[in-house]
């Protein structure tokens, strides 16, 4: 005679022991969440960079249209782009826009004294402008 | 009366150590791959820019301080120095200088005196692309 049920006494006593996994996962969330917000973010400008003295020299007609130098100007420095002076680099880019020949690139001179910062802007402006290539050119003074 | 066979009762378990284990290696593992790519890059105040692309891991890394003066992993070192480690990396890319990749990492707030002669240093070599690296703003 069968008194007790072989299906019931099966899979009634099956333990999974989770405090373990949770207590791990628990670490890691949080080990993710405080190095996430100190861990700062950066990024690349990509440029080709164009080291040749003679035409380092002020020669904008010789060089390609979009000639961006970061000058000192009313004794601080702005970006120049012909004979124009912008102050900032959201105004360069908003000229740069303009630009109808983006394929031809943009050079970027900056001479030893000029702000590192406005190098940089100035590169950035001519890459969200929509130029493809964007030169480097360390302008030598004489 | 006996009704029942005596049965061996066998409780299931899931052993979770060997998991538990792996887990922490891992986490051993992500910390000390992040300290590596960290290690090259000096606390300094980058441009403040959106950039263009992430940034690549396997570059070296000039960091080029307030001062002017130039790091690389952890050692200052001048122009010729520089020179030689380019060079070593140019061997290592089987001579080709455009398969190396460097990354400038420059003070906004300092001048371009000393990126400029790096970019001329690294002209020499006949390194005609350098990576600006930016910080990304919140």
């Amino acid at each position: 005679m069968k008194l007790t049920s072989k299906k019931m006494s099966r899979g009634a006593d099956t333990e999974l022991q989770m405090t373990s996994m949770i207590d791990v996962i628990f670490l890691l969330m949080i080990f993710f969440l405080v190095t996430a917000s100190f861990t700062t973010s950066e990024s690349e400008l990509e440029t080709a960079t164009k080291v040749n003295e003679k035409t380092s020299s002020s020669q904008p007609s010789d060089l390609e249209p979009a000639i961006i130098e970061v000058k000192q100007g009313d004794g601080r420095f702005v970006y120049m782009l012909g004979s124009n002076q912008y102050n900032t680099h959201a105004e360069l880019q908003a000229v740069l826009e303009q630009f109808p020949n983006k394929s031809d690139g943009a050079f970027v001179r900056a001479s030893d004294a000029a702000p590192y910062g406005m190098a940089a802007a100035a590169i950035q402006a001519a890459k969200s402008s929509g130029f493809q290539v964007v030169s480097y050119v360390p302008l030598i003074e004489n | 009366m006996k009704l029942s066979k005596p049965k061996s009762r066998h409780v299931p378990e899931m052993d979770l150590t060997p998991m538990i284990d792996i887990v922490f290696m891992l986490l051993i593992f992500i910390i000390t791959v992040m300290r590596v790519s960290e290690a090259n890059r000096e606390p300094l105040d980058l441009p403040e820019l959106v950039g263009e692309k992430e940034q690549s891991t396997t570059a070296v890394v000039v960091n080029i301080m307030l001062d002017g003066s130039i790091i690389v992993s952890n050692n200052q070192i001048d122009l010729g120095d520089l020179a030689i480690i380019i060079s070593n990396e140019i061997i290592k890319m089987e001579n080709d200088p455009d398969r190396v990749q460097v990354v400038i990492r420059g003070d906004t707030n300092g001048t371009c005196k000393t990126e400029n002669d790096v970019i001329k240093q690294l002209a020499q070599l006949g390194i005609s692309r350098v990576r600006l690296a930016v910080h990304v703003p919140e």
